[in-house]
């Protein structure tokens, strides 16, 4: 998909006056510049880098660099709008300080964990982390352990990368230790998917938001986290007077501006708001009984599950089941009975929300006649009973058979650009495998070891560290050499102070990272590798709704920096297999004897399938560097994981064509909304519904009871503590603060804090203060106004600032189920700096 | 000349870096020591109209926006730029792009998926960047 | 009832022990009393404590306030709710003073006991406070912001412009411009300035 001038402008009738404004058109007037040489900007498709929406937007070149993007007038994501981050992203790649060599902690010219970064070639930092990994693995090489290897990847590699780091860690190094930065985002929604449907990610699509009465936001503040879905909202909620917007959160913020039911309710009881809101569909009469008969099953959850902390943390000794996401089955009347604890006015004053308020939310779900989409992001899923909250909402979907239908239905939104195509469906999470197969069962291993034409028992059957306890395991000296990439974890993983920084800087580990600019996680690394980004690399995504999304390197990487495609496929070259596997494997094939990783992994007949000159595209340095079309062949590899098992995706050329494809697809023709007769053709005739992902192809409601915070606040950390983002910036900031527009507009963190709570702290705006946490403390300022008005007793602190670290306060408490952390609340105090 | 300067920037860059040997990132300090927490930085009543860097990008807003309410209730921000009140208190037209709906159709007023201007429009603080940034524009908007 | 009967016969009966002396200056200074108690219980409502001590003002209203430029700025100088909402001439505040009494049965009456009754109550409520503001041109702005010790030069230009222009030549008022300044508006669908 090669976009020249002439179709942009054409495509662009819309803006065609202010196109021709700036970009030359052929003229021959005397006071433009018109050598098409000189004014031609080169324009091609990618999708945005930042979060989970999926926009498309046009990338413009000159001369080997970036001069211009836009939105994207084909895409049916965005239709040619972006947001603030998107409209900038032309500049998240220029920031001065990109590194521009490995650099290594050095004394006198040799590694030494507390010496200072010295600048190594790339030849010198592989031979380093080879030997780091070689001794490593020889601890464990014959044993029944994995070795004490680990990676931290990322829900912003592309596909291809993260399939060669399931490949490389899993099946090269033998070591499940391996997760993403999606464990920190998504994890409890890939939960609640697999326990209620068996199958991962969204039934419904974008599509639903023109189409549907009513939307109800659960700690999504889509407004500043979604803004192109949010325009596509506010659209129809401006154009259509019925349209109702409840928006629930702990704090207000700029969603609530659409909201006509806005709801701010104390943290943690959105669990009793949702089983009051099944309670009332069936006290009202409003449960489709027809529905819930052919297609869900009840069961009861186990409670009391701890909240995900170290063994010996004393909630985890007082929890009666830790970690327990076991459930037996159940009747209807007892599931009404056991939400019939969570009345009105119990709800109303467990939640603070007023009982009218309450009253109105549940009547949306409950009258049949309104199509309601729900969305959440990460007030759902950072919270230690995530899984059971996305659990909660499909019970209020399924009672009434809203679900898989236009305009109706639950929907996770993603916060990173490839949490789903990347994170979940490629499976680089601990516990999985690609298209939604686990390493536990054997006969998910046997598929993979298969298509990787691997002997039997090469992908290790236990569970790796999930990104918690890899920072954990780090500290306790059982993870000793670490290779994160594409994430800042350091600035974003939990309790920095007691687990993080300890753990990257425990003499017995070895990190590596690898990043295009000097992240907080570069800082406490021994090893940093620069790292090409967005467009200087072929890449594909993909979104929230299933969409996958490719696009071509627009520009030559720049300098010296490598592709984490690159990185891990190049390493793998250092490792003969007899270093690697037991002896045990390796009798099971000799023919592997003497080759490397990568003669294995990536030089198996598949993967090196296709020659360069398949390449279509203007540049592609891992073509030109591994001699054949490396992307393709991972890709065509990876999707025959997933093709007839309801993960179907399009030939990889097609991806190059199209505006993105929403997976399954099957006989070239994306799905909608899955599970329904007639949209999803893995559904058969006549069943009307099929929840395929189990095997009786019927959903789980689940009986889940309200359970308290892990950390609340008490006389002496007197506040609840909420992080997040913000508009203007990405995450921790690594891209969007290089970027001087929108670091003006948003400069530094602050907490933002009601003027009756700095009253009586004695505070007043921009005061600096000091907040305290049981685990650490950081300086901030007062913000009493702006956009976030947060209630009495709850502060809100943004986490993209590396001077502010709020991961110095947060507690490593996770869900118990997902062992994702609830970022969203713990105890804190503030006081006067 | 192009060359040259590029040269020049190189040489200056690597002069830079070697300059600084260590991995610094947008911290004044090492992980070890709380930084001191930045004042708040305020948005200056009037700032200096910004040029575009390319022709999609959308304008920065020249001025605070304190208090001004954006919601389903009202719009403030129309009330100075929309096409009707624009000429009165002499402020940016908001564009034609404006006008189109998902759908492609020009509508008779602004589409209501414009509705919220702060998705694309923000205000800017008087301070200097954390890093510098060295995109170039190009054609016409090159300086 | 017999008590009741006694009594008004007392009240109509002349006075007997006392003289018409006592009664005049007795009177004159009751009247005093009087009327110092009824300027101080309308002081006494007349202070933002009076007026945020019903959760209708405290939870909507004054909760709007606080992040506004009324309530902190540069100088501390600040407004507190009668300063806007009542005037300060005897006459006009006992007018405004017989209309919140209309307020104050809305407060017992619960017609805005909520936050959603308040909204849909906000347009009539600030159009009351439009039109007496209009009608008064601005009079409770102008008590601090006096047109005459306006700096232009000091101004943002975009202020300056209106203020040396619509201002000054009296086509404008402060209340035309600055509305939803120091709370949230309502649905401004068809008012003047806001299409």
């Amino acid at each position: 998909m090669k976009v020249n001038r002439r179709d942009f402008v054409k495509a662009q009738a819309a803006s065609a006056a202010a196109v021709a404004a700036g970009i030359s058109l052929p003229t021959s007037a005397t006071n433009l510049i018109t050598s098409t040489a000189d004014t031609e900007i080169h324009w091609d498709k990618a999708p945005c880098r930042f979060c989970g929406t999926g926009c498309s937007v046009l990338v413009g070149t000159k001369n080997g660099k970036i001069v211009a993007t836009q939105g994207d007038p084909e895409s049916p994501v965005n239709k040619g709008l972006n947001c603030v981050k998107g409209y900038f992203l032309s500049k998240i790649m220029y920031g001065k300080d990109r590194l521009k060599t490995p650099m290594l902690r050095m004394t006198d010219g040799k590694f030494d964990k507390n010496g200072e970064f010295a600048p190594i070639t790339w030849d010198q930092a592989f031979d380093i982390m080879a030997e780091k990994w070689k001794a490593a693995i020889a601890k464990t090489r014959n044993s029944d352990e994995m070795p004490p290897v680990g990676m931290f990847g990322s829900g912003q590699w592309t596909v291809f990368e993260g399939y060669a780091a399931v490949k490389l860690m899993k099946a090269g190094f033998r070591t499940n230790h391996l997760d993403p930065n999606a464990r920190h985002c998504m994890a409890s929604a890939v939960g609640g998917f697999m326990r209620t449907f068996g199958i991962d990610e969204p039934m419904g699509c974008y599509d639903d938001l023109e189409k549907a009465d009513a939307f109800v936001l659960w700690g999504s503040n889509m407004a500043e986290m979604h803004p192109i879905l949010w325009t596509r909202l506010s659209d129809r909620a401006l154009s259509a007077p019925h349209v109702e917007v409840a928006v629930l959160s702990t704090y207000k913020h700029r969603s609530f501006e659409l909201a006509t039911n806005g709801m701010v309710f104390t943290p943690q009881t959105d669990l009793a708001i949702l089983n009051y809101i099944a309670h009332y569909i069936i006290e009202s009469g409003n449960v489709d009984h027809e529905f819930v008969k052919k297609h869900t099953n009840f069961r009861r959850g186990t409670t009391d599950i701890g909240y995900g902390l170290r063994p010996e943390h004393p909630l985890e000794q007082a929890a009666a089941n830790p970690g327990k996401g076991s459930s037996t089955p159940m009747t209807f009347e007892e599931f009404a009975e056991f939400v019939s604890d969570y009345t009105l006015e119990y709800t109303e004053q467990l939640s603070g929300v007023p009982a009218e308020n309450l009253l109105r939310l549940a009547k949306l779900y409950a009258d049949p006649k309104i199509n309601l989409v729900s969305y959440w992001t990460m007030g759902f899923n950072q919270h230690t009973r995530g899984v059971w909250a996305n659990n909660m909402c499909y019970n209020i979907h399924l009672l009434t058979g809203k679900i898989s239908k236009p305009g109706c239905g639950p929907f996770s939104l993603t916060g990173q650009p490839s949490a789903c195509g990347t994170a979940r469906e490629v499976g680089t999470f601990s516990h999985r495998l690609p298209a939604d197969l686990v390493v536990k069962k054997k006969a998910h291993r046997d598929i993979a070891e298969k298509i990787w034409k691997l002997p039997e028992g090469t992908v290790p059957a236990k569970n790796g560290y999930h990104a918690v306890l890899q920072n954990r395991m780090l500290k306790d000296g059982k993870l000793n050499v670490y290779w994160t990439l594409c994430n800042n974890n350091m600035q974003t993983a939990p309790n920095m102070n007691e687990e993080g920084l300890p753990g990257y800087r425990n003499p017995e580990a070895f990190i590596v990272c690898s990043d295009p600019y000097p992240t907080v996680t570069a800082q406490a690394s021994d090893l940093v590798l620069p790292t090409s980004m967005w467009t200087e690399k072929e890449g594909a995504f993909g979104n929230a709704e299933r969409r996958t999304q490719f696009w071509y390197q627009q520009v030559p990487a720049s300098e010296g920096s490598k592709s984490d495609l690159w990185q891990m496929v190049e390493f793998s070259k250092r490792f003969k297999v007899e270093e690697v596997w037991s002896d045990e494997l390796l009798a099971k094939s000799p023919e592997y004897r003497g080759k490397t990783l990568y003669d294995i992994l990536f030089r198996n007949g598949q993967v090196d399938e296709f020659p360069s000159s398949d390449f279509k595209g203007r540049m592609n340095d891992e073509v030109d560097h591994f001699g054949f079309y490396l992307q393709k062949g991972l890709f065509e590899e990876y999707a025959t994981f997933g093709r007839g098992h309801g993960h179907d995706l399009a030939p990889f050329d097609t991806y190059h064509k199209v505006r993105g494809l929403r997976w399954p697809v099957v006989n070239g023709k994306e799905t909608l909304w899955r599970f329904k007769e007639g949209s999803d053709p893995y559904v058969e005739a006549g069943t009307g519904y099929q929840f395929y992902g189990k095997k009786d192809k019927k959903a789980i409601i689940f009986a889940l009871p309200y359970e308290p915070a892990a950390e609340s606040p008490d006389e002496e950390y007197n506040l609840w503590l909420c992080t997040g983002r913000v508009l203007e910036h990405w995450h921790s900031g690594t891209m969007t603060r290089r970027v001087p527009e929108l670091y003006r507009a948003f400069p530094d963190a602050v907490v933002f804090m009601h003027p009756d709570d700095a009253k009586d702290r004695g505070l007043r705006r921009g005061d600096e203060v000091k907040v305290i946490s049981r685990r650490g403390e950081i300086n901030s300022r007062i913000e009493t106004r702006g956009r976030n008005r947060v209630p009495k007793g709850l502060v809100f602190i943004p986490f993209f600032d590396a001077k502010q670290l709020v991961n110095r306060l947060t507690l490593d408490a996770t869900d118990p189920l997902s062992k994702e952390t609830d970022y969203k609340k713990c105890a804190i105090k503030i006081m006067k700096a | 000349m192009k060359k040259l300067l590029l040269a020049t920037l190189l040489l200056v860059s690597s002069v830079v870096f070697a300059a600084n040997e260590g991995v610094m990132s947008l911290r004044s300090q090492s992980l070890d020591v709380q930084d001191p927490a930045e004042k708040l930085k305020n948005y200056p009543k009037e700032n200096l109209q910004q040029p575009i860097n390319y022709i999609q990008q959308p304008p920065l807003i020249p001025h605070h926006i304190r208090g001004y309410e954006v919601d389903r209730k009202t719009n403030k921000c129309l009330t100075c730029h929309s096409f009707k009140n624009f000429k009165r208190y002499g402020a940016t037209k908001i564009s034609v792009t404006h006008f189109i709906n998902r759908e492609g159709q020009a509508l008779s007023d602004v589409s209501p998926r414009r509705y919220f201007c702060l998705q694309c429009h923000v205000p800017q603080v008087k301070a200097k960047p954390l890093v510098e940034n060295t995109f170039e524009p190009t054609g016409a908007l090159a300086e | 009832m017999r008590a009741l009967k006694k009594f008004y016969q007392i009240l109509c009966k002349p006075a007997v022990h006392y003289s018409l002396g006592f009664l005049t200056i007795g009177g004159f200074v009751a009247g005093i009393l009087f009327w110092g108690a009824f300027n101080t219980a309308l002081e006494a409502t007349n202070t933002e404590a009076f007026c945020t001590s019903c959760h209708e003002m405290r939870n909507n209203v004054f909760e709007e306030l606080k992040p506004t430029i009324h309530y902190s700025n540069r100088s501390g100088v600040r407004a507190t709710c009668p300063d806007c909402h009542v005037p300060h001439k005897w006459v006009d505040k006992i007018a405004r003073k017989m209309q919140a009494s209309k307020e104050v049965w809305g407060k017992i009456f619960g017609t805005i006991s909520t936050r959603e009754k308040f909204e849909a109550k906000r347009l009539h409520l600030a159009q009351n406070e439009w039109t007496r503001l209009k009608a008064n041109d601005s009079l409770e702005c102008r008590n601090c912001h006096e047109f005459d010790s306006m700096d232009f030069t000091l101004q943002a230009e975009r202020a300056a412009r209106q203020h040396s222009s619509s201002l000054a030549s009296g086509e404008k008022t402060c209340i035309d411009c600055h509305k939803g300044i120091a709370h949230e508006l309502p649905d401004m669908k068809g008012v003047e300035g806001y299409q």
